[in-house]
């Protein structure tokens, strides 16, 4: 499916659900924030939560700054 | 004494500095740059009164800074003496053979009249505890009338609920007053035999009530002489600074009703001299800088002369502690206490124009206030 | 503990509060943040780039004990996309403190009062724990506290100029007039200016920019450390006055003499 993802496109090929895009990302689950169309997921529901094409998802982690 | 009536009120682990500060404790606080309690304290001690001066020239200075040399006049008009209560010390006692009369509104509107001829722009109405003749309508109809011609109306009448003091701001009420009289639950309860006022922590928590019904300013006071000085005025300071904090957006003012020894009257269990009404009238201005501290006409035109602008920055003039009184044609009744500045208005403004002070009549905020708008148009709707 | 720090249900021993931002390198700033003591600290949010891995701060900031990470809505312009980021620093963190900066003029960086009081509604009533950081108004700041913030972060200059306490009179009368702790944050420059902030009665500091951008930012930290313990200190001891020059006028008490006749 065709998503994006931090503002730009991306080609998904996986399971569709928030945890595989972040296992395809290479990102930890327990360190990434994410938002799906504006709304903030909570932790726990990454392996439940499915996407579909089209959706705007944005990866957030904790970085130095503030 | 048994526990604090509020957690806020809490004068005894001040009272003894109070007592007895010693000299470098009251230069520390005459010099204090955020004065608290325990300079107050400090300043009310034997040993801050052999620094009078020193003090009157802090509280110049302050009042100086905060009022600058403007001197905010009001009159005070009682509308009723009826009064279930029996408060040892007052002429309107429901034990004593009084002339008792209430203003009719016709009796209200020439006395309104005689006031506004005087110059007046601020009316303060009086009546005594609740009473049937003289309940929460009568002082909310009569506060509508005042504020259809005045444009600060302010009331000292009887502890109310919330709602009551809503209806009054919005009958155009801008402060109640209400005198705790004494902080001192023992000395509260020997002085007030009978009646609503008995109930000492309704009329504590009143000004509070008044605030958060909108009310903009709460007067407050101890009746000086009723109950040990110190301990009623350290209480006096923390009602006033707690309100100040609960209510950021509102203000509090406070008086210095003093009980004066009268012919035939009330004496005082702790008499309080004119030096010590000046010192805590200075320990309240060099704590409470920016707070209006009233001089009513009970005090000596001397006293009120020399206080003037030095601490004190509103005074009633030209007052009548009967009902009514102002107008000519006024029916006689008995009066609450003894006036002793019988000046008239004209020459109590030039006596304070000699001192380099200007009497003020304010009347410029009520003419963006929404209250006094809708007031004064519902008000014309009528005529 | 004694003279604690209290901010919502938790109390705090350091009154310094440290920003991670502008360090040279994590290893540097993770250095400061031990040499300060800091028991709070603010971290960023930012996107996390497939194939491009972001030098990860979680972890070694997890590493340092009784360390609470505060997340920082700081790039937000408008109050939902800072309530938008402080969900997102919330399930990040794990804790329930979000400090709320929202500044839409990159060049000074100043908080928009107006952004962040709406934000702060939102937020407290989801279960924040909300530090606002806004301009040093006395008036807003008692707005802040009657919403339910933990505290308010008065400016003491904009952010990163080093300005130390510009905005000193007003700061006085927030702290004379705030229930919850104020904390000051941003523009502080040196020690001193932290430890004037507690002589006046502050109850914390926050400060990033005077320590990373220092020649020595982990000798800056524990000298911030030192000030912000020594003016907490003299505030509790109680300074001398200030004396005020009285004004020299004729004898004002000379009515009282002769007793009550008159």
């Amino acid at each position: 499916m065709d998503l994006v993802v931090n503002g730009e496109a991306y080609r998904h090929d996986g399971q569709a659900t928030i945890a595989d895009l972040l296992r395809e990302c290479h990102a930890e689950a327990g360190r990434t924030a994410v938002m799906v169309n504006g709304d903030v997921l909570r932790k726990g529901s990454f392996e439940t939560v499915r996407l579909s094409d089209g959706d705007h998802v944005e990866l957030i982690v904790i970085a130095a700054g503030g | 004494m048994s526990a604090a009536p509020a957690d806020w009120l809490d004068p005894l682990p001040w009272l003894d500095l109070a007592r007895v500060a010693d000299p470098s404790m009251v230069e520390r606080s005459l010099r204090a740059n955020e004065p608290g309690v325990r300079e107050f304290a400090a300043l009310l001690s034997p040993a801050a009164a052999s620094r009078m001066e020193a003090l009157a020239q802090r509280a110049l200075a302050l009042t100086r800074r905060h009022f600058g040399r403007a001197i905010s006049l009001y009159a005070p008009l009682y509308l009723s003496n009826y009064c279930p209560a029996r408060c040892t010390y007052c002429g309107f006692s429901a034990g004593l053979r009084i002339a008792r009369h209430k203003l009719t509104p016709a009796e209200l509107e020439a006395e309104l009249s005689a006031l506004k001829d005087l110059g007046i722009e601020e009316v303060l109405l009086l009546t005594g505890d609740r009473a049937t003749v003289a309940d929460y309508p009568f002082v909310r109809d009569s506060v509508r009338l005042a504020a259809a011609r005045f444009p600060n109306v302010a009331v000292e009448v009887f502890p109310m609920s919330v709602d009551e003091y809503r209806g009054l701001s919005v009958a155009g009420c801008t402060a109640v007053t209400l005198y705790q009289e004494t902080y001192d639950p023992v000395r509260y309860e020997h002085s007030h035999l009978s009646g609503p006022k008995r109930d000492y922590h309704s009329r504590l928590d009143a000004p509070a009530r008044a605030l958060a019904g909108g009310i903009r300013v709460a007067g407050l006071g101890a009746l000086l002489g009723l109950g040990e000085p110190r301990f009623d005025l350290l209480s006096l300071f923390q009602h006033a600074t707690h309100l100040r904090r609960t209510f950021w957006k509102g203000g509090v003012a406070i008086s210095f009703p003093r009980l004066r020894p009268e012919p035939g009257g009330y004496t005082a269990a702790f008499p309080v001299d004119q030096k010590f009404l000046a010192q805590a009238i200075f320990a309240f201005r060099i704590c409470l800088p920016d707070v209006p501290l009233l001089l009513s006409t009970r005090e000596s035109p001397r006293f009120r002369d020399g206080m003037a602008g030095v601490g004190i920055s509103k005074m009633s003039v030209a007052s009548r502690t009967t009902v009514g009184g102002y107008d000519l044609e006024t029916v006689p009744s008995g009066q609450q206490f003894d006036i002793n500045d019988h000046r008239g208005v004209t020459t109590f403004c030039a006596a304070l124009e000699a001192k380099g002070l200007q009497p003020v009549f304010k009347n410029w905020d009520a003419a963006y206030r929404e209250d006094t708008a809708s007031v004064r148009a519902g008000n014309a709707r009528q005529i | 503990m004694a003279d604690g720090l209290k901010l919502g249900d938790r109390i705090f021993s350091s009154r310094l509060l440290l920003g991670t931002g502008k360090f040279s390198s994590t290893d540097a700033m993770i250095r400061a943040v031990r040499a300060s003591g800091a028991e709070l600290v603010t971290v960023a949010l930012r996107r996390f780039h497939p194939g491009r891995p972001v030098d990860d701060v979680l972890a070694p900031l997890a590493a340092i004990e009784g360390l609470t990470l505060v997340p920082n809505t700081s790039g937000a312009r408008d109050a939902g996309e800072a309530v938008r980021a402080a969900q997102l620093g919330r399930e990040l963190c794990g804790s329930p403190f979000v400090k709320l900066e929202i500044h839409p003029n990159p060049h000074h960086l100043l908080p928009d009062p107006i952004e962040t009081y709406e934000a702060a509604k939102i937020l407290v009533g989801e279960g924040f724990l909300v530090l606002p950081y806004m301009p040093a108004d006395p008036v807003l700041a008692r707005r802040l506290e009657d919403l339910g913030c933990a505290a308010v972060m008065p400016l003491g200059a904009a952010i990163g100029s080093g300005q130390g306490l510009t905005t000193m009179s007003m700061l006085k009368l927030i702290i004379r007039d705030a229930s919850v702790p104020v904390i000051v944050d941003a523009g502080l420059r040196s020690p001193s200016d932290a430890a004037l902030t507690m002589e006046i009665g502050g109850d914390a500091v926050l400060v990033n920019s005077a320590i990373a951008a220092a020649e020595n930012p982990e000798l800056m930290a524990s000298a911030f450390a030192a000030a912000v313990r020594a003016g907490r200190d003299a505030w509790k001891a109680g300074l001398m006055p200030q004396s005020d020059v009285a004004v020299a006028t004729s004898p004002l008490t000379g009515f009282l003499a002769g007793g009550e006749a008159g």
